[in-house]
């Protein structure tokens, strides 16, 4: 298994750097950067939110009722808002045991297959996620809380993700074609 | 196609898709979505994303990366180098006291972050290099930090335990508790091997110096006045009492476990602000940036995970299987072992999130209908795939070890970690004669409680 070492990030990989996945890639570079502050910021928002929720109810006994709906909303803005980002760096992790028993040209054609099986896949989700937020929008669906946020948002941060996230990968598969950065 | 066929072939394209490399997230989701296309009703694959929003949204689930901010705002800070340098001052007169600060300090920092890379990279950046220049063999100094970094995912804050909650549907509450026990005793043979050990360097660099060879400071005898030990404490405090903080949060009836993980990683950056002045945006970035590269990693393997396992149980195999198992009338410890070999053995090449959640829904029924206590099975689980955290071919904490410390060869490290491997199969054996040290402590709690 490929293992990120916790607590590191490392540096962006695979990148296509000329041409025009080299241009896209650029702008994709600019936006995973602001999505990652933005899903840094939720993340934190959540922290602060939770420990909200803890001190309002037992020191000023205010009622606790959308502050978890908050948290779930920031959570998953923040899980799919950074995913692109991780990809950019082969972050996401993957068994790597045929990596060091195939010859090299071989491991490279693996490599490929494996990026073109997981764009079709995300290509598909994504695809999936615009229907589901088309559907909340069209519908006017809310949640079933006291609060009643509506699902668009949850369903559109994650549309967002995903489709950041499919570019990213699309870009990596092209990355041949606009010479690479990074290994 | 029979159900049989059906979850064979479910297993063997799993197999195949995840070891073509495709990452793990993807590669579970492809595979129930392939079957959908040719099983379920095709409306099914309208519900693909609501599904894994619907499996994602919960805040059990969505606890995980605000631990993982708390442990990451711990792990990026000194707090574990100063936290093993303070055990290591009150603890020097103890022969072998320094393996056993180590062990310590990796159990105590465990509990803070909630992981064990973290633990390993934390303590085992100064423990591992001042155990090797107080005359201690680097293998030894290795496989003590690979195995006390283990104890991340046995103490609260386990992501592990957080996951097996969701998946057996236990109490959280329940589970961390259930942890601390197997966690002291863990701790309890770690630090008994590090003094035995530290005896037999001892005894062998003795003879070594008596029949003039060179003198190995494993000989000298160390002084920490009781200034230098006091010293040590300021910055260990605040942490020591986070933990305990969090623990009474939790335990005292204020906090949900959510709001715990909350309240855990809001506490956590302000102790590193506090103590470390790390409060600048320069300081704040790699912590965040860290959290979601290994939270988002995770969420989406969880996310996808789940969908697996739901097309898994509309296509009846999870069941299936389940029935089949409990159909052999298997006795009821032969059980136990066939499933925990299979727990070693994918752990060989899968994470413990994604073992638990694929196989929870298999392994869980016949084990309730075999009467074990699911609680004690979850912290018997985590155990066996610590084993795998500290074992070839793929045990992370190796991998960490071999990053801080890269002239420690990997092969030295790997026969380092294998005492503590038999080390931790002792510990299955003893928690399976005794159960009570797993479940006595959740079950004087609630029954207290109540």
């Amino acid at each position: 298994m490929t293992h990120p070492v916790v607590f590191e990030t490392g540096e962006p990989t695979d990148l296509p750097s000329q041409g025009l996945p080299g241009t896209l890639q650029a702008w994709l570079t600019r936006v995973n950067s602001l999505a990652i502050l933005l899903s840094s910021i939720a993340a934190g928002m959540a922290g602060c939110v939770m420990t909200w929720e803890v001190a309002g109810r037992y020191f000023f006994k205010i009622p606790s009722d959308w502050q978890d709906e908050l948290s779930i909303f920031l959570l998953v803005g923040a899980t799919f808002g950074s995913a692109a980002w991780i990809q950019a760096r082969r972050g996401h992790v993957g068994i790597d045991a045929l990596q060091h028993i195939l010859p090299p040209r071989a491991d490279r054609i693996r490599r490929r297959l494996a990026d073109i099986v997981s764009l079709a896949f995300c290509l598909f989700f994504t695809w999936k996620c615009w229907s589901l937020l088309w559907e909340a929008w069209e519908d006017g669906q809310i949640t079933g809380t006291p609060w009643g946020p509506s699902l668009t948002i949850p369903y559109g941060l994650m549309t967002f993700g995903m489709t950041l996230l499919t570019m990213q990968i699309a870009l990596q598969v092209l990355a041949p074609f606009g010479r690479q950065r990074g290994r | 196609m029979s159900g049989l066929t059906i979850g064979l072939l479910y297993g063997a394209t799993t197999l195949a898709v995840l070891f073509s490399g495709i990452p793990i997230a993807f590669a579970l989701g492809t595979v129930a979505t392939i079957f959908m296309v040719f099983f379920m009703p095709h409306s099914a694959l309208d519900t693909v994303a609501q599904n894994v929003y619907q499996e994602m949204a919960s805040i059990t689930l969505l606890t995980i990366p605000l631990f993982i901010l708390k442990g990451a705002a711990i792990g990026k800070s000194r707090a574990g180098q100063d936290l093993y340098a303070a055990l290591h001052a009150w603890l020097h007169r103890i022969p072998g006291g320094l393996g056993v600060a180590v062990v310590l300090a990796c159990g105590l920092f465990a509990a803070m972050a909630g992981s064990s890379p973290a633990t390993c990279s934390a303590i085992g950046s100064s423990g591992i290099p001042e155990m090797r220049r107080r005359g201690y063999s680097s293998g030894f100094a290795a496989g003590l930090v690979a195995a006390g970094g283990t104890l991340g995912i046995l103490l609260p804050p386990s992501i592990t335990l957080i996951l097996y909650a969701v998946a057996s549907e236990q109490s959280l509450g329940r589970l961390f508790l259930a942890g601390i026990g197997p966690g002291v005793l863990l701790v309890a043979l770690f630090a008994a091997y590090a003094m035995l050990r530290h005896r037999f360097e001892f005894r062998r660099a003795t003879e070594i110096a008596a029949k003039g060879g060179p003198r190995s400071p494993i000989i000298e005898a160390e002084h920490f006045t009781m200034r230098d030990r006091f010293i040590a404490l300021p910055r260990v405090l605040p942490f020591l009492i986070l933990l305990t903080g969090v623990m009474f949060a939790l335990y005292g009836g204020i906090a949900t476990p959510s709001e715990t993980a909350g309240l855990g990683a809001v506490l956590a950056l302000v102790l590193v602000a506090l103590v470390y002045g790390a409060w600048r945006g320069s300081d704040l970035k790699p912590i965040f940036e860290s959290t979601l590269a290994e939270s988002g990693m995770l969420m989406l393997i969880i996310g996808m995970s789940l969908f697996y396992s739901y097309v898994m149980s509309y296509l009846h195999i999870s069941q299936g299987t389940a029935e089949w198992i409990v159909s052999l009338n298997l006795s009821r410890w032969f059980l136990f072992a066939a499933i925990a070999v299979m727990v070693v053995v994918l752990g060989f090449f899968l994470p413990p999130v994604s073992i638990i959640l694929m196989t929870a829904p298999i392994i869980l029924p016949p084990l309730r209908a075999a009467q074990f206590d699911l609680i004690w099975f979850g912290i018997v689980m985590s155990v066996i795939m610590e084993m795998g955290l500290i074992h070839p071919p793929v045990g992370l904490n190796i991998f960490v070890i071999n990053k801080i410390a890269p002239d420690v060869g990997l092969k030295e490290i790997v026969l380092g970690t294998m005492p503590f491997v038999g080390l931790m199969m002792v510990a299955i054996v003893i928690l399976c004669f005794f159960p009570e040290i797993a479940t006595g402590l959740p079950d004087y709690f609630y029954s207290k409680k109540r």
